[in-house]
């Protein structure tokens, strides 16, 4: 597989860190520094860059995500200035396929981290719970990226998924508990994965 | 046994309808009269026999629902298929013959139409796009495997000389023979695997292949059947070019034309405003076009009619209107399960006709093995290739179902009939393997594959109710994949995906799409708005059915008994949400997390008015009156909330209802009502709504005839409530003014004084000792004691001078005393009464405030405890003396 390339000192470090193959660490490499212009570093303004992005409805709170300190690993609220290569692969191992050697207790680990991932999105305020007020806040401004519906459909909208939550939950959601219960529906495991990210097999068919 | 006396029916009358008819003539009577009576069968024939023949299959299936244990055991296709050999069994013994077969063209052009259709129309396109990779995989490559692995194995098995040598093929002949056997057959897979639930990833692949390869049979079996017909000495290298060639065309072709209607019949339905009746007839119209065109083509059919639905479902069901949808929904699956029993019926039918085939083991047996065999390598093999480009692989299990879920069925049988007897010598032989091929899969594998997804423990699907909730991290999801591809860089599906949501947005909805519908048709608007449908659908349910079960309703006054069904459903209704609004209480606010809960508490009662209804007659044939889409919405949503809030109160937070206090203020209505009938009937009233449009009732003039009480009620009904916010100080004023003023003589509980509530939020208090369970069971049930009511409801309140934590428990069941008490009661109320509006006593007010401190309180005042804990939550005004009712939220403690 990858290992016809000579993976550097750097790379397999990186690769026992996150679990990514070494190609897909030289690609993400490779991507990053055409994000970050060649500079170690990514900071928000670089994201600005990306044309694909600018119609994404939700993109700020995307990119915020990239740049939480929970999702980072690195404290327990705020927001990074600034991240580097190794960050950015963190964040991005929150997107990678469970794979058929898991067992059932690393699927259920995997899922618990892309939760954890989401939550940390709904969570804005950074205070380990989410409250039906930030959570009616989070879904209003979903949907205000959504140009075909309109202020007042929004609200009610909004308010409805608050109402859907509020029958399931005691007035806030913790991560583990509550917050599981409104993501029944979804397959997170199978779902919350980028196609790229599976490098292996791109690798093995050539 | 009536069933098949009825088909049979047929045949002796047929002969019998001759003689009527002829006897006149033949006697040569110049002049025959009036005849009173005429036997007309030739005439009706046909149509009467196919009309028939649904019957005795819709009979048959209601038969065989009967009985769970079968139908939970056996699949319906199984049934069908053994009683069509039943009744073939008893025509053949009646008739001598063969009648009512399948026949191709029948089958072709009346009954897989409709089937397809449905599929089509009503697939899941989401999931059919996100496993479209797969699906074609299967469906093309799975197919093209299937045939000539099947073909070649079996002219092998002919040169190896077990089949016999009767059989006359060659391999050509074989090779036809296995396009035709190899396609697996959407009807058969439909009606096996709708009962089975497996996961709906599994369930997309199987029938979206079953689907999509239809166009791959077609294109094999037309090009072997000419090849077979030129003679293969005659066939030249470029005809097998050609018959690659003719795939592409055959599959796109038939796709560009589905699409091509699909998109015509969104065009054609955005202009339908004025003539809805018509909407549902042109989706079955163009799509019913499609296909013929397809057919005409000589493209594969079914892709076109699959294509047709699946690309402008999302249009045509954002323009057509609600009642639209529901027709074309249901006439579709009417129209479906129709044919599907019919085809299942006349297969096993047809089986029976041993004119048309002959037996040989051998090549009976190596069929059935070979596709069996060869499925499973094929399924197995392409799994293996896509689970190296899959991102959720399909596992070991999925391919044993996928495997074994091959089903053969009607147009396998369909395209072996169809084969020319003098070109294809060995048609019988093949007819009859196709037979037994057909009916084991459908019988033998359709029964076993339900134990077989037990025991293998594969994945069913879950049902949930879809929620608002799972739409909108469904498109969170979305978002949140397309820009982690684009940071990323990689432009992979869901990049794809996002690029033509986007086009789609820009350019083919606003094309395609009703300017109203446009504006509002989102797909979480969408998935909100049936949501809220339901809710109050059902809420209705519940209410209506609650109030039938009660008598209470008046014989003399058929119309007004409808109007008391509805207004009891609101009193419900209002009973039930009574208990969230307290909000008055709230003005300790002691952290901002309470604060930040006061705020949703706000927002939660909010919305609860109540919902009003217009009456609407139509006498017009041609024109279905629309209702005004966005008010209809907004009331549905506010019922909505009202609902979900009343069980998450109860439920979660043990808190009870106030049953007691919107029910005097509603026999203050009543009353009021009554005094009022002449002068306010027929106008609307001046109503406190927030839009108050909505509220004029359009009262057609059948319905002023009638009763003007019932009119009155009517309206009455409409009529909302408004929510005042106030200050503490102020309504707490009010209240002892209105207390003054006068206690109303009707039974009324007064609101307790809540203990906890002062102090802490409503939802909170759960754990006050005052707090009582009442479930949402106990809310449904109240009408029906209705009758008994005053006494007892007085009787119970008295014992109830105990305090108030013991008195909730038994207080809970009384709710239902008073207010039934109340229904017959309206009328004797004076109608000059004042006070329409009912005002608390002076008490009230201030046991809301200090009723946790004292213990005992004056003996009336206990009569007039609330049966629930923290209820002051609403005010009347005394203010109010006009029609219209003032709820008066304190939100003192409002942000």
């Amino acid at each position: 597989m990858g290992t016809a390339h000579a993976a550097s000192e750097e790379v397999r470090e990186l690769q026992g860190k996150t679990d990514f193959s070494s190609d897909q660490i030289e690609h993400l490499h490779w991507r990053f520094k055409q994000l970050s212009g060649d500079q170690p570093i990514i900071r928000k303004e670089n994201f600005n860059n990306v044309p694909d992005l600018e119609l994404n409805p939700i993109r700020s709170k995307i990119f915020r995500a990239f740049f939480d300190n929970r999702n980072l690993r690195k404290g327990p609220s705020g927001l990074a200035d600034e991240i580097n290569f190794e960050d950015f692969l963190t964040i991005m191992s929150y997107f990678r396929p469970i794979d058929t050697t898991m067992g059932e207790e690393q699927v259920e680990l995997s899922r618990k981290e892309k939760l954890r991932f989401l939550f940390h999105m709904y969570n804005s305020d950074s205070d380990g719970r989410i409250t039906l007020g930030e959570y009616q806040n989070v879904v209003e401004e979903l949907l205000s990226g959504n140009p075909h519906i309109e202020k007042e459909s929004a609200r009610s909208i909004a308010d409805g998924a608050t109402m859907e939550v509020a029958s399931v939950c005691m007035g806030q959601m913790e991560p583990d508990q509550d917050f599981l219960k409104i993501w029944q529906g979804i397959n997170i495991e199978t779902k919350m994965n980028v196609r790229f990210l599976n490098m292996e097999t791109m690798a093995l068919c050539h | 046994m009536l069933r098949a006396a009825l088909s049979l029916l047929a045949l002796p009358l047929a002969g019998a309808a001759e003689q009527p008819t002829q006897k006149p003539e033949s006697l040569g009577e110049p002049l025959p009269g009036l005849e009173l009576f005429r036997w007309q069968w030739h005439e009706v024939e046909a149509p009467y026999l196919v009309a028939l023949w649904i019957l005795v299959a819709s009979l048959a299936k209601i038969v065989f629902h009967l009985s769970r244990k079968v139908t939970s055991l056996v699949p319906e296709s199984c049934l069908l298929i053994l009683l069509g050999l039943v009744l073939g069994g008893i025509v053949l013994a009646v008739a001598k013959k063969a009648e009512y077969q399948l026949e191709p063209g029948t089958f072709f052009l009346f009954l897989l139409p409709p089937i397809v259709l449905d599929s089509g129309y009503f697939m899941p396109s989401r999931l059919f796009f996100d496993n479209l990779g797969a699906i074609l995989t299967y469906a093309v490559v799975g197919t093209l495997w299937n045939a000539f692995t099947t073909g070649a194995a079996l002219w092998g098995l002919q040169q190896a000389g077990l089949v016999a040598p009767r059989v006359q093929a060659g391999l050509l002949d074989f090779l036809l023979f296995g396009s035709l056997i190899s396609a697996v057959d959407p009807v058969a897979v439909l009606a096996v695997f709708e009962e089975v639930h497996v996961n709906e990833t599994l369930f997309i692949i199987v029938f979206g292949e079953s689907l999509l390869n239809d166009a791959v049979t077609v294109v094999l079996y037309k090009v072997c059947n000419s090849f077979v017909e030129m003679g293969s000495a005659n066939v030249q290298a470029t005809d097998y070019l050609k018959g690659v060639a003719s795939l592409f065309v055959v599959s796109l072709g038939g796709a560009a034309v589905g699409l091509v209607f699909a998109f015509l019949l969104a065009l054609t339905t955005r202009f339908t405003k004025r003539v809805r009746i018509i909407e549902p007839l042109l989706v079955f119209l163009l799509a019913y076009a499609a296909y013929l065109t397809a057919e005409m083509a000589s493209l594969s059919a079914i892709l076109a009619v699959t294509m047709c639905g699946l690309g402008c479902k999302k249009y045509v069901e954002a323009n057509i209107s609600h009642k639209s949808r529901t027709t074309v929904k249901y006439t579709m699956k009417t129209l479906a399960s129709c044919a599907e029993t019919v085809i299942f019926m006349l297969l096993g039918i047809s089986a029976v006709d041993s004119s048309k085939w002959a037996w040989d083991s051998g090549l009976v047996l190596g069929t059935l093995i070979f596709i069996l065999f060869f499925r499973a390598l094929g399924v197995v093999l392409q799994t293996w290739v896509l689970n190296q480009f899959r991102l959720v692989p399909l596992d070991k299990i999925d391919q044993v179902v996928m495997s074994y879920g091959g089903l053969r069925g009607a147009v396998a049988f369909a395209l072996v009939i169809l084969l020319d007897r003098t070109k294809v010598p060995a048609k019988d032989y093949f007819v009859a393997t196709t037979i037994v091929v057909v009916f084991f899969t459908v019988i033998v594998q359709g029964l076993t594959i339900k134990p077989l997804v037990k025991w293998l423990k594969v994945k069913r699907s879950e049902h949930h109710k879809p929620t608002l909730n799972q739409e909108l991290h469904e498109h969170t999801f979305d978002h949140i994949l397309a820009a982690v591809e684009d940071v990323v860089g990689h432009h992979g599906y869901h990049y794809w995906r996002d690029r033509w949501e986007q086009f789609d947005k820009k350019y083919l909805s606003q094309l395609l799409m009703r300017r109203s519908a446009y504006r509002i048709r989102d797909q979480i608007w969408d998935v909100y708005y049936r949501l809220n449908i339901r809710d109050a659908i059902s809420f209705v349910d519940q209410g209506g059915h609650v109030l039938s079960s009660t008598g209470l309703t008046l014989p003399s006054m058929p119309s007004r008994n409808s109007m008391a069904e509805t207004s009891v459903t609101n009193l419900l209704r209002e009973s039930g949400s009574g208990a969230c609004l307290d909000l008055q209480v709230i003005d300790t606010v002691r952290s901002g997390r309470d604060r930040e809960d006061a705020v949703m508490h706000h927002l939660l009662c909010g919305g609860l008015y109540k919902p009003r209804r217009r009456y609407k007659a139509s006498c017009s044939r041609h024109f279905i009156s629309e209702d005004a889409q966005e008010r209809q919405d907004k009331e549905v949503f506010q019922q909505n909330m009202k609902r979900r809030l009343e069980s998450f109160k109860s439920t979660k937070h043990n808190i009870c209802f106030t049953k007691s206090k919107p029910r005097p203020r509603k026999t203050g209505r009543r009353k009021d009502g009554v005094a009022n009938a002449e002068a306010t009937n027929g106008k609307p009233r001046d109503l406190g709504f927030q839009d108050t449009a909505a509220v004029i009732l359009t009262v057609e003039s059948e319905e002023e005839e009638e009763d003007s009480d019932s009119s009155e009620t009517e309206k009455e009904d409409d009529e909302g409530i408004i929510f005042v916010a106030r200050a503490t100080s102020e309504v707490l004023q009010e209240g002892k003014v209105s207390g003054s003023l006068e206690v109303c003589p009707s039974p009324r509980i007064i609101p307790p004084s809540p203990t906890c509530a002062e102090k802490e939020l409503p939802w909170k208090s759960g754990q006050g000792d005052l707090a009582v369970y009442v479930s949402s069971e106990t809310t449904k049930i109240v009408p029906v004691d209705m009758q008994t009511g005053w006494n007892q409801s007085m009787s119970s309140l008295e014992s109830l001078a105990s305090p108030p934590c013991n008195q909730a428990p038994t207080l809970t069941c009384l709710p239902p005393h008073p207010r039934g008490a109340e229904e017959p009661q309206a009328p004797l109320y004076p109608p000059s009464d004042p006070h329409p509006s009912f005002a608390f006593p002076p008490s009230l007010a201030k046991a809301g405030r200090s009723h946790s401190e004292s213990s005992a309180d004056l003996p009336q005042q206990q009569e007039l405890q609330p049966l629930m804990g923290h209820k002051d939550h609403t005010h009347l005004s005394p203010g109010t003396a006009n029609s219209h009712w003032c709820i008066q939220f304190n939100r003192g403690s409002r942000l």
